[in-house]
């Protein structure tokens, strides 16, 4: 069983890896930072945070929710060094939101919002990634703001790579597309040894495979490839890392940056999770005030050795638990991987096509965006579906932030409904009505009260059982009691149902 | 309103609550009744088995009269055993007393009840068995809650003396026959006996296992 799990996890580990690869660089070359600076977050989140969440399956690392943040933080903190300053300081801020069990936020995400978070990404993952599949590389991989800048957006970039594709990209695409499918859903139930290597990374040797053989002039030049540094080995530790300046720690600027990442970026790693443990087969719930303490510690050694900000991010994470991840022990070894690939094979993994990245983040898209997601919560009901779908569509035309607002507020107006709709409740027999009061019941509640104990007819008998209702607010006794007057006037009956254990005096014995 | 026609309002009030939680809520009790336990209780309105268990219509099967007997010659009794045993292959039964029982207390008395004399007949019998027992407590209560807890047990061993129980113990290895007593008090059952397809039955109970099967 052990064994298995090693085995599930190092096997996701790959995919993991190969998914972060583009991203980690991607992220940091929006963000305005180092490219090696997103692989030195991206180890930190595997190593750090991987280590010490108390999540199972969440991978955290560079996130592309932060990078509009972090482009902005580095100019207002002037140097790149005093930026890592700040990053260094809200890890901090985070462990102590973490000690302040400021995690318990995450209980107010409504699943509806958190559901269609993940639909979103599914969405935002294929679109942003067709262009790349077609050979057309202007924006930046793991971008998930719907803005570009430079007048483009999602949009027309699929339609500029319509316009403009290129050729053998799409052969690329294709054949990786169809072979991780065939290798994933057939050739590893016919064949078992093969299901130790992923899909994934046939996809890669085989876009690799196809370049090298292509004629000269269909080659993929390198701006269709991934592009790292290739000489780490050769610098000094200096050139490798860039430190923090704590000489920055006199900028009140510094301070605030350090609050708006510690903020942002808990709220992203508190969706993140809640959105893993949403998709984790074994249905973990993952503590959220140790996770707060795991993303500072983080945040801590990644702006110590020069990386951005990092958050648990869902891609990665719904990446890991697709690939079959059981353990930690992938997150971390995904970042092992990081490590050892930039810094030994940096040209070998210079030959791998954006294309072939495009092909797995394709298929990772769709599995979070399946229609039978769709159906399932359009079956739970308006009240579940519209937030859902309205959360998709915000995320989709605008970014993760600002999309899970919107979508909150829709819910909020959801449940807002529903307990106005259950929290006053009124049955009849015949002339007998029965007005129960159940939870909260408070002045929002007054105008469902009122239309409905008008609405009972001359010379009936009424009892207003409010002995179950935790809280009654001093509105709804007295639209209670001006109804008893109007009802004398009515001829209808009025009893007060009455119990010991009633919480309001008013329906007390 | 009068009580009666309080409880009728109630029963809608209840039915569309149920109704708004789950609209398919008897769209399913219309198809079958699918219930693992048989239970057989007390009468007394304080113990009722749904509630003190938590469980839904549908859940148990249930016979209550005074004092949870099994009399062996009681065919309503007898009647709903077979149907829960061999019909609904119910896969336990449950005896529940309960402490403070009217019943018990009237049977350890002299006072003549007319006709439930007869039935508390029964309840007499199991304190000539355990007399000394019984006597042995000074506590008038506390007599009447040993003799609850011993009628329970006994009552435990009459179901396992008919045949309908002996049959289904020899053929199907089931059901198993647990005795609980539930405190008014603090509203907790408990364990008292349970006894299944292995229990050595007195022999001049058990019948010849060839007419069984």
């Amino acid at each position: 069983m052990a064994k298995e799990k090693v085995s599930a996890d190092l096997k996701a580990s790959l995919v993991v890896f190969l998914v972060a690869l583009p991203l980690c660089l991607g992220i940091a070359l929006a963000s305005g930072a180092p490219s090696f600076a997103g692989i030195i977050a991206g180890v930190a989140g595997g190593l750090i945070v991987g280590s010490l969440s108390g999540s199972n399956l969440s991978v955290s690392g560079p996130a592309a929710g932060l990078t509009v943040v972090v482009a902005d933080s580095i100019k207002a903190c002037q140097t790149y060094e005093a930026f890592l300053m700040a990053v260094v300081l809200s890890g901090v801020f985070q462990i102590l939101l973490g000690y302040l069990k400021a995690g318990k936020m995450a209980n107010f995400f409504p699943i509806a919002v958190i559901r269609g978070m993940l639909a979103a990404i599914g969405l935002i993952l294929i679109m942003k990634q067709l262009p790349h599949a077609l050979g057309y590389d202007f924006d930046y991989a793991g971008d998930e703001n719907f803005e570009e800048g430079k007048g483009h957006n999602t949009f027309t970039d699929i339609y500029y790579a319509v316009l403009s594709p290129n050729k053998l990209a799409i052969v690329i695409s294709l054949s990786a597309l169809t072979l991780m499918n065939v290798w994933d859903n057939y050739l590893i139930k016919w064949v078992k040894f093969l299901r130790f290597v992923p899909g994934a990374l046939i996809a890669v040797f085989v876009g690799i495979l196809i370049n090298m053989l292509a004629h000269d002039g269909l080659k993929l030049t390198q701006e269709h490839l991934v592009s790292l540094p290739t000489n780490i080995l050769n610098g000094s530790i200096n050139d490798i890392f860039v430190f923090p300046d704590f000489g920055a720690l006199n900028m009140p600027a510094v301070y605030r940056v350090a609050l708006t990442i510690a903020i942002i970026a808990s709220i992203e790693s508190l969706l993140s999770v809640e959105a893993t443990d949403q998709l984790d087969p074994s249905h973990y719930i993952t503590p959220t005030n140790r996770e707060l303490m795991a993303q500072g510690s983080g945040n801590i050694v990644s702006g110590m050795l020069g990386g951005i900000p990092i958050t648990a991010v869902i891609v990665r994470s719904s990446a890991n638990i697709l690939a079959g991840a059981k353990t930690r022990i992938s997150a971390i070894t995904h970042a092992i991987l990081l490590v050892i690939t930039v810094v030994f094979i940096p040209s070998i993994l210079n030959l791998i096509p954006l294309s072939a990245l495009a092909a797995i983040l394709l298929t990772v898209g769709y599995k979070l965006t399946k229609p039978e997601i769709f159906k399932h919560t359009f079956k739970k009901g308006y009240d579940q579906f519209i937030p859902f779908i309205i959360t998709i569509v915000a995320i989709v035309f605008t970014d993760l932030l600002r999309g899970i607002g919107i979508g909150l507020i829709v819910a909020l107006f959801y449940i807002l409904r529903s307990n106005i709709r259950r929290s006053v409740y009124v049955v009849n027999d015949g002339n007998n009505y029965l007005v129960r009061l159940n939870h909260n019941v408070s002045f929002i509640n007054k105008d469902v009260l009122r239309r409905n104990l008008y609405s009972i007819p001359e010379k009936s008998h009424v009892i207003i059982d409010g002995t179950a209702a935790s809280f009654v607010d001093a509105d709804i006794i007295d639209t209670i009691e001006t109804f008893q007057k109007a009802a004398k006037v009515k001829h209808i009956d009025v009893e007060i149902k009455r119990s010991e254990s009633s919480s309001h005096p008013f329906f007390r014995k | 309103m009068n009580a009666i026609e309080k409880i009728m309002l109630e029963n809608k009030a209840w039915a569309s609550a149920k109704l708004h939680s789950d609209p398919q809520y008897f769209e399913r009790q219309v198809r079958e009744q699918k219930p693992n336990f048989f239970w057989i209780g007390c009468s007394d309105s304080r113990v009722p088995a749904n509630e003190v268990t938590n469980t839904e219509p549908g859940e148990i099967f249930v016979h209550r009269n005074v004092a949870n007997l099994v009399v062996n010659t009681d065919l309503n009794m007898l009647s709903v055993l077979q149907y829960a045993v061999e019909v609904l292959k119910v896969k336990d039964i449950i005896v529940c007393g309960h402490y403070g029982c009217g019943g018990v207390k009237a049977a350890l008395h002299n006072q003549s009840f007319g006709m439930l004399n007869k039935w508390l007949r029964n309840i007499k019998d199991v304190y000539r068995i355990h007399r000394d027992e019984i006597n042995a407590i000074s506590n008038e209560d506390k007599r009447v809650d040993a003799l609850v807890e011993l009628n329970v047990k006994e009552q435990v061993l009459n179901l396992a003396k008919t045949s309908i129980i002996q049959r289904a113990w020899l053929n199907h290895q089931r059901p198993a026959i647990h005795g609980w007593v539930y405190d008014i008090k603090d509203g907790i059952l408990r364990d008292l006996i349970r006894v299944d397809h292995t229990y050595q039955l007195d022999p001049i109970y058990r019948y010849d296992e060839n007419e069984l099967r």
